[in-house]
């Protein structure tokens, strides 16, 4: 149990509720973004490490996520690099 | 700020200059092509060292470059004749790659099967309102709240522009993989 449902528990709480895998589902891209708050988090984790539906479904939108992140990159050509550096020289001296 | 001049263009170049890449990312999906996308990242960059005074030290740099390359692209860069602004839903979006897949290749190995270059090909055929929101979360990592205010949308809205994108991006790269024989 981590800490956050131990500090809960301490306080009375009790451990969550399984949110079930539609809930999993019907969330799973905002916790994979991390923009879930603590509890939901606790909730959908505790879920997924039971559950053998959910979890290779996590499985495969994590692992396209973060190849998007690492084959869409694009970095700026060193001309326009050059360009953008060359033109602030002189429209600072105007 | 100071009255000399190079303070000022230093200070810039420290806290603007290092999120080029990603004005450069954003500015080519949304022209499509590169010169068009340097052309409007030197705009951006110009008016936001003429606008620097007005930047608040701290905020959120990144958002505030490029919300000035969008606005800009809005006003000079669009053709009237594009695209309408909303998207028709696609059946290809209630599809999920993962049910097709999940018995050969669950782990989703296939992907790394494919170039770069299609990748990025993919990512510019998709619809604007899904791509530009796709390639702020995925590619440069942005928040909801931040896609959000740089294209001053609801979070919910980017929310749903966002996970579409991605449901169409993956099927388009899915049958891309099909076709090469990358997955069987």
């Amino acid at each position: 149990m981590t800490a956050f449902w131990k500090k809960l528990r301490s306080q009375g709480s009790q451990p969550p509720e399984d949110v079930g895998c539609g809930g999993v589902m019907a969330q799973l891209f905002e916790y994979i973004d991390a923009e879930l708050d603590e509890e939901t988090v606790e909730k959908i984790r505790a879920h997924l490490e039971k559950c053998s539906r959910c979890y290779p479904r996590y499985n495969f939108e994590h692992a396209f996520l973060r190849f998007l992140g690492e084959h869409a990159h694009v970095e700026a050509p060193p001309e326009l690099r050059k360009r953008v550096f060359a033109s602030l020289l002189e429209e600072s001296q105007d | 700020m100071g009255q000399d001049k190079g303070p000022k263009r230093e200070e810039f170049e420290r806290e603007a200059l290092v999120h080029l890449d990603t004005l450069y990312n954003v500015a080519l999906r949304l022209c499509g092509n590169a010169s068009d996308a340097e052309d409007l990242v030197q705009e951006t960059v110009t008016k936001a060292f003429r606008a620097w005074d007005k930047y608040e030290t701290g905020t959120n740099c990144r958002a505030w470059l490029v919300t000035i390359l969008r606005n800009t692209f809005i006003n000079q860069y669009r053709r009237a004749s594009r695209q309408p602004s909303s998207v028709q839903f696609d059946t290809v979006e209630n599809i999920a790659v993962f049910d097709d897949v999940k018995d050969r290749d669950p782990e989703g190995s296939f992907f790394h099967e494919i170039v770069d270059e299609e990748v990025k090909r993919a990512i510019q055929d998709l619809p604007e309102d899904f791509r530009i929101p796709l390639v702020l979360s995925d590619v440069e990592g942005m928040s909801y709240a931040e896609i959000a205010a740089v294209l001053d949308l609801p979070v919910g809205t980017v929310k749903s522009r966002l996970f579409r994108g991605r449901r169409r991006l993956q099927q388009r790269l899915y049958e891309y993989a099909m076709e090469m024989g990358y997955i069987r």
